[in-house]
């Protein structure tokens, strides 16, 4: 029986659809990413953006559809509303949390699929000994040299903008224990690029009361680990809360040269009335301080972001504070959402009161400020030899594609797949907005 | 700090006028800092709300001072509560906390609109000692009911519609003929307005953005 699953969202959804994949691949379930050959067939949803919500839905209903004239299995899993999880009940065969993931066996017994682990009434194979919750399940990576590493789960910061509270619940660490053997595993395994991921990155820990490591000096571990073995690999975190981030972990980060030096900082808003409307917890001059402290420690850092237009109430004045600080702060890459209120969230109870163009304006705004700061960014580093962990071959024919340490994508002549995977130093010989390209100067 | 996702039972819920009420119900362990707040939602019901807690750190059970909201989804339910109900409590969450090293021996102004004195209510009840001005913005006199507990001296009360209060009009209009020292920590909970306003107001008298602490009801 083959599986198909589409994966909605953001890396912490990349990750838990791994653990669903081993925990199939266990159940004797063949994965395939051609949907029409599978009888097993699955989201991963994403509730951050009303667009993903929609996705699913579309979804569901051709796959019902096809149930006409087929024998099929559906289910969804991921972040999802309470309100959204009443209405897939309806729809999908198989509705669970990511957190019972281990139960999945034992609900497709129960819709009468047996399957070696079903007849074991759900004993998935788990990293270690314990059977814990799904973070225990040993995932089954997408990539040979890249990894996401789930290092918490859910938030208690309740952005206003945002529904995770409600569908991932409040923030819990994951073993730091667990976390520091996975990327250990990983990396004496040849894995090159490393990614913690949680909600909010730097409170980790903070949820056991003292009787676990800071996000700092989990970091500081695997600078530690991988100074002590000699290991090439980049480590990199996302998202971090400018609420929480602190000048100690930048100190980490350029301690160890395995501690990507690359710092995604969320802004949001450039306005301090829009943050205290979004219910971020820092004001601007924090969020400027923290960016002095990035250049002062970090100064060959990349600086990416994420920010909302129109979120509701959002004015021309108070857009033109984000615009002023997109140029203050000149970032290299900026993830720029139109706001759409998402049901759960608090802002999904106030008038969405920005039109689409004013949004759709502001974002072509702030995209063009974004390109021209990264194009000067890109431009500087002309003529330099950089070290880049090549991913794949690149649209253009003969070129293979990777990316800097600090995640700007490159390409450069050259068709010896084998360096996929790699590090290779790459001579810079000509920037556009968001992209090098060189020549491959040798492997590293 | 203990935290708590469970059914609890109601304890009382008591009509304060004015479409308030306090709700309490039991602690089951749950250890808060003051300032934070809870989750709440009737069992069965997907909807839940956040509410600033009222009572002290100290306090055998849990408070909430809940606005009755019309239509609202959450605080109709919760009104209709009766002692031995059910009542699921999920947090604590949030920031708006009186940290001690930051402090203490600083001039303290607390603003308030509405129900926003929850906290307040808490700081006081969790720091019997602690030094500090209130400024509460109603808009009826019979809104006054929520700040009583005060010391009386410590409290001035804004009311926006009506003649009463120690002040008519609205509580920013108070704020801006106070002398307000660049030491102050400022903690603002309430309606966005006010916040946006009173933060304006504090900034141009020097009060530094850290010092100025916020929770935006809505």
């Amino acid at each position: 029986m083959k599986y198909f699953i589409m994966n909605l969202g953001c890396q912490m959804n990349q990750a838990d659809s791994e653990r669903v994949q081993s925990v199939f691949g266990q159940m004797g379930l063949e994965r395939t990413d051609v949907e029409r050959e599978a009888q097993v067939l699955g989201i991963v949803a994403c509730s951050v953006r009303q667009k993903a919500i929609d996705r699913v839905y579309t979804k569901i209903h051709e796959w019902n559809e096809r149930k006409n004239s087929e024998n099929l299995i559906t289910f969804v899993s991921g972040c999802i509303l309470p309100a959204d999880h009443e209405k897939f009940l309806d729809r999908f065969d198989l509705v669970f949390s990511i957190e019972d993931l281990l139960k999945v066996p034992d609900l497709f017994r129960q819709y009468g699929i047996v399957t070696p682990l079903s007849q074991f009434e759900g004993n998935v194979i788990v990293q270690g000994s314990a059977l814990e919750p799904f973070w225990k399940v040993a995932p089954v990576y997408s990539s040979t040299f890249e990894a996401f590493i789930p290092i918490q789960n859910g938030c208690d910061k309740f952005c206003t903008f945002c529904a995770v509270p409600y569908t991932r619940g409040r923030e819990v660490s994951r073993p730091s224990a667990d976390i520091l053997e996975e990327v250990k595993t990983l990396v004496k395994k040849g894995y090159k690029s490393i990614h913690l991921l949680g909600q909010n990155v730097n409170s980790y820990g903070l949820d056991k009361n003292g009787a676990e490591l800071t996000f700092n000096q989990l970091l500081e571990e695997i600078g530690q680990f991988g100074e002590a073995g000699g290991y090439q690999f980049w480590t990199y975190f996302t998202s971090p809360h400018p609420r929480d981030m602190n000048r100690e972990v930048l100190q980490t980060i350029a301690r160890y040269p395995v501690l990507a030096k690359l710092i995604h900082l969320p802004l949001q808003s450039g306005d301090d009335h829009v943050l205290i409307r979004m219910n971020r917890h820092h004001t601007m001059d924090r969020y400027r301080e923290l960016i002095a402290d990035v250049r002062r420690l970090l100064p060959h850092a990349t600086l990416f972001t994420d920010i909302i237009v129109g979120f509701t109430g959002e004015t021309d004045q108070q857009f033109q504070s984000t615009l002023t600080a997109m140029k203050e702060f000149r970032y290299q890459m900026a993830f720029i959402a139109q706001y759409s209120p998402r049901p759960g969230a608090a802002s999904a109870r106030w008038e969405d009161d920005v039109s689409g163009e004013t949004k759709k304006e502001r974002l072509q705004v702030l995209t063009q400020v974004l390109r021209e700061t990264s194009l000067e960014y890109n431009q500087t580093l002309v003529g330099r030899i950089l070290k880049v962990l090549v991913e794949k071959p690149d649209r253009k024919k003969g070129y293979l594609s990777g990316r800097t340490e600090g995640k700007i994508s490159l390409r450069f002549a050259g068709t010896d797949l084998s360096l996929v995977g790699t590090f290779v130093d790459v001579h810079i010989e000509s920037a556009v907005p968001f992209s090098l390209e060189g020549t491959l100067v040798a492997r590293t | 700090m203990q935290a708590l996702s469970s059914d609890v039972r109601v304890l009382a819920n008591q009509r304060l006028g004015s479409g308030c009420f306090l709700l309490s119900f039991e602690r089951a362990g749950l250890v808060f800092q003051t300032g934070q707040y809870l989750s709440l939602r009737v069992p069965g019901s997907r909807e839940q709300r956040e509410y600033s807690i009222y009572s002290g750190e100290a306090e055998a059970q849990l408070t909430v001072l809940v606005k009755e909201v019309d239509g609202g989804l959450v605080s109709q339910r919760l009104a209709g509560l009766l002692p031995g109900d059910l009542i699921h409590v999920d947090g604590p969450f949030g920031y708006f906390t009186l940290e001690p090293a930051r402090v203490t021996g600083k001039p303290l102004l607390f603003l308030a609109t509405g129900t926003g004195i929850s906290p307040f209510h808490s700081f006081v009840a969790t720091r019997p000692d602690l030094e500090y001005t209130l400024l509460h913005g109603v808009r009826e006199v019979a809104d006054l009911a929520l700040s009583c507990g005060f010391a009386p001296g410590r409290v001035i009360t804004c009311v926006s519609r009506e003649n009463g209060g120690t002040f008519h009009g609205r509580l920013t209009k108070r704020l801006v003929t106070m002398p307000i020292s660049p030491e102050t920590h400022a903690f603002l909970c309430g309606n966005c307005d006010m916040i946006y306003e009173a933060f304006d107001l504090l900034r141009a008298e020097g009060v530094s953005s850290d010092q100025i602490y916020t929770e935006v009801y809505f």
